[in-house]
């Protein structure tokens, strides 16, 4: 079967647009030589860094954020602030997890905030998707499917299944034990798994008994 | 069937993350390839994920692309950016900041709450702190007893018998100032009575001698032989020489307590002295003192004054008199003349006849001028004795050596002390808290419940949101 090539499901899902330097992490033009080298002043290395994380990053929030504005607005406030802590950056953990930790620092104040503004103005949080767009049936199934997976699970699912993270990676970025996230990350792909094939939901209730134990 | 199975459902699928160790990723490999409901369970986590692979994202716009990148050259060349938005802060608060900062803000409320309860304690427990040191019987004590004018003989009764460090004063009636003041007040009443008072108060000094030795009967030895000198001791009437007040005081610092005491006392004794007040204290572990104002005929002093030195050391000596001469003649020449009026009056009455009005008029001169006699005979009185006896203030302090006291406090008793003091103090502390509860402690519920409720409401509004977002 195609169980000679055990990463093949990592690879094959949106490698052309969000992940095309995961095989570049060891060359000599490694992301942490470049961060160092625009800390060091030359343009060209963040430009590639760019170039490298754009969509990566833009993806990160645009899946998570419902309003593709607030998406581009957190994205650049990203970049930023990795522009900004250049000057600060050590090569202790691989580029890759200290941008998302970057992002997920953005987004989990992004989060508060809105939050904070919706309780005390009343303003309803959630961004009503326009009516017109070329949104794909799955896409608007799979975001309702994951809102209703447990928070934790659900980013830790997303950062796996999206960001192409490591179990380590997801554990470092969210302080949890990687035998947690593996056990978690099991757990959602289950409950996603029975999400899509909802209907009849009756019928896999036992398998997700089974899959609970587990965990 | 599963048990069957080498491998959880789990460890296949972190073989298809990629995420077991080589030899097992073998094992699984091999273990798939015969196993068909393991297989499907790998499928199933391909379907999944080839689900999710569909959900893709549009590409980054230029225009955030651009913006990016004149952000990079900015900062390249130094150029302050500020915030591309409203949103997107990175440095809020985290939660645990803000649970540190009000759970700091709570505790400082109660600990500011505890302080002013234990402040409030502690005025309490200073009182009782004094109070279990009397009851502990610790030589301490400092009595004192005053006797207010007319308050002789309540005095002279009380049992004042106890040996050692005991304080009483004394105001001897017969030639203190308020001897005379009592029966003026006595006379104001009775002259207004219209009633005759000359026999009553020609007596005076036969009064004032009479009560006397009562005074020095009950004075336990103290004052002694008044009796006598105030019938010997008027040098003064009728001498033309200067009338002085003397006063003096004298501090001693003597080196047997005890001794020096009982020979003050002979001294007054041997002097026909008295003493007017006299305090003795006797604190532990400081020095005693007697302090007594003492009441010394004139013509002694010299002498009583020798004697009172040989107790001890004279620290500090002064003297100093007044001269009442001009004083004493006046009033001599004023009681004349009064006298001399009064003498008129009653000749009057006694010659003349004439209405009621007429012998009213001068009985009402009579005891006018009567009562001024009175006064100015006490007055008299009281001048002559200030010149008299002298008043001596003695201080007699004891030499203080701080002895090594063998029966100083061991190690355990004062180990023993300060754990008492210590669980005084903790359960004070303890005290102070249940009390600052029970004061407060229902209007501080009554506050979280106000506070708190809205904050509840709030906080899952916020929560519910934060899950929108």
């Amino acid at each position: 079967m195609s169980a000679a090539k055990p990463v093949a499901m990592s690879i094959v899902m949106n490698e052309a647009l969000e992940n095309p330097e995961a095989e570049k992490a060891a060359t000599a033009d490694s992301d942490e030589r470049l961060m160092l080298a625009f800390a060091g002043g030359s343009a060209e290395a963040f430009s590639e860094l760019f170039s490298r994380y754009k969509q990566p990053v833009f993806g990160f929030f645009r899946r998570r954020v419902a309003d593709p504005a607030q998406a581009e607005e957190l994205t650049q406030e990203t970049f930023l602030a990795v522009l900004r802590a250049s000057l600060r950056y050590e090569p202790r953990a691989l580029f890759r997890t200290y941008l998302y930790a970057v992002g997920f620092r953005i987004l989990r104040a992004y989060r508060r905030k809105a939050a904070f503004r919706a309780t005390l103005l009343g303003v309803a949080g959630a961004y009503r998707e326009p009516a017109v767009r070329n949104a794909t049936d799955i896409e608007v199934l799979l975001r309702q499917a994951m809102t209703k997976l447990e928070r934790t699970d659900r980013e830790i699912l997303m950062l796996r299944e999206f960001e192409q993270l490591s179990y380590a990676e997801i554990a470092e970025l969210l302080n949890l034990p990687v035998n947690t996230v593996r056990s978690r990350l099991f757990r959602a792909r289950a409950a996603l798994r029975d999400l899509l094939l909802a209907p009849p939901p009756k019928a896999l209730a036992p398998e997700l008994a089974e899959s609970e134990e587990r965990v | 069937m599963n048990t069957t199975h080498p491998f959880a459902r789990e460890e296949v699928m972190a073989f298809l993350d990629g995420e077991v160790s080589a030899t097992d990723a073998q094992a699984i490999s091999a273990h798939l390839e015969h196993c068909v409901e393991c297989t499907s369970v790998a499928e199933q986590f391909r379907n999944t994920s080839q689900s999710l692979s569909r959900w893709s994202v549009s590409a980054v716009p230029a225009m955030l692309e651009q913006a990016v990148r004149d952000l990079a050259d900015k900062t390249r060349l130094g150029v302050k950016t500020g915030k591309p938005g409203l949103f997107g802060r990175t440095s809020f608060w985290p939660r645990k900041q803000w649970a540190f900062g009000l759970g700091s803000a709570v505790a400082t409320i109660l600990i500011f709450g505890a302080v002013s309860t234990s402040n409030r304690k502690s005025v309490s427990q200073h009182y009782s702190v004094d109070f279990a040191r009397v009851n502990a019987g610790q030589p301490s004590e400092r009595v004192q007893v005053w006797s207010g004018p007319g308050g002789l003989d309540k005095l002279t009764n009380q049992p004042v018998s106890d040996q050692e460090s005991k304080v009483f004063s004394n105001q001897i009636l017969p030639p203190s100032p308020y001897s005379g003041k009592l029966p003026t007040g006595e006379l104001g009443a009775a002259v207004g009575g219209g009633l005759p008072v000359n026999g009553r108060f020609g007596g005076f000094d036969k009064l004032v001698t009479q009560s006397s030795p009562g005074a020095v009967a009950d004075s336990n030895g103290l004052f002694h032989g008044l009796g006598d000198h105030t019938q010997n001791s008027f040098t003064t009437n009728g001498q033309p020489g200067p009338m002085i007040a003397r006063t003096v005081s004298l501090s001693v610092v003597v080196k047997d307590f005890a001794a020096s005491r009982s020979s003050l006392n002979a001294i007054l004794a041997r002097h026909h002295g008295y003493s007017a007040q006299l305090n003795i204290a006797t604190p532990e572990n400081a020095p005693r003192s007697i302090q007594a104002s003492l009441r010394v005929p004139a013509t002694e002093l010299s002498s009583a004054l020798a004697d009172l030195k040989t107790l001890g050391r004279v620290e500090n000596e002064s003297q100093s008199g007044e001269e009442v001469t001009q004083q004493h003649t006046d009033l001599v020449a004023r009681l004349k003349i009064s006298r001399e009026t009064e003498r008129r009056f009653r000749a009057i009455l006694e010659q003349r006849t004439g209405n009621v009005v007429d012998v009213l008029q001068v009985e009402e001169g009579i005891a006018r001028v009567r009562g001024d006699i009175e006064r100015m005979e006490a007055e008299q009185i009281a001048l002559e004795h200030r010149v008299d006896f002298t008043a001596v203030e003695l201080q007699l302090n004891e030499e203080y050596k701080a002895q090594l006291n063998p029966a100083a406090p061991s190690v355990s008793i004062r180990v023993h002390n300060s754990l008492v003091a210590g669980y005084h103090n903790a359960s004070e502390t303890v005290l102070g808290i249940l009390l600052f509860f029970a004061e407060y402690g229902l209007t501080l519920l009554l506050w979280l419940v106000i506070l708190v409720l809205p904050a509840i409401l709030v906080r899952r509004r916020y929560r519910k949101a934060l899950a929108t977002v």
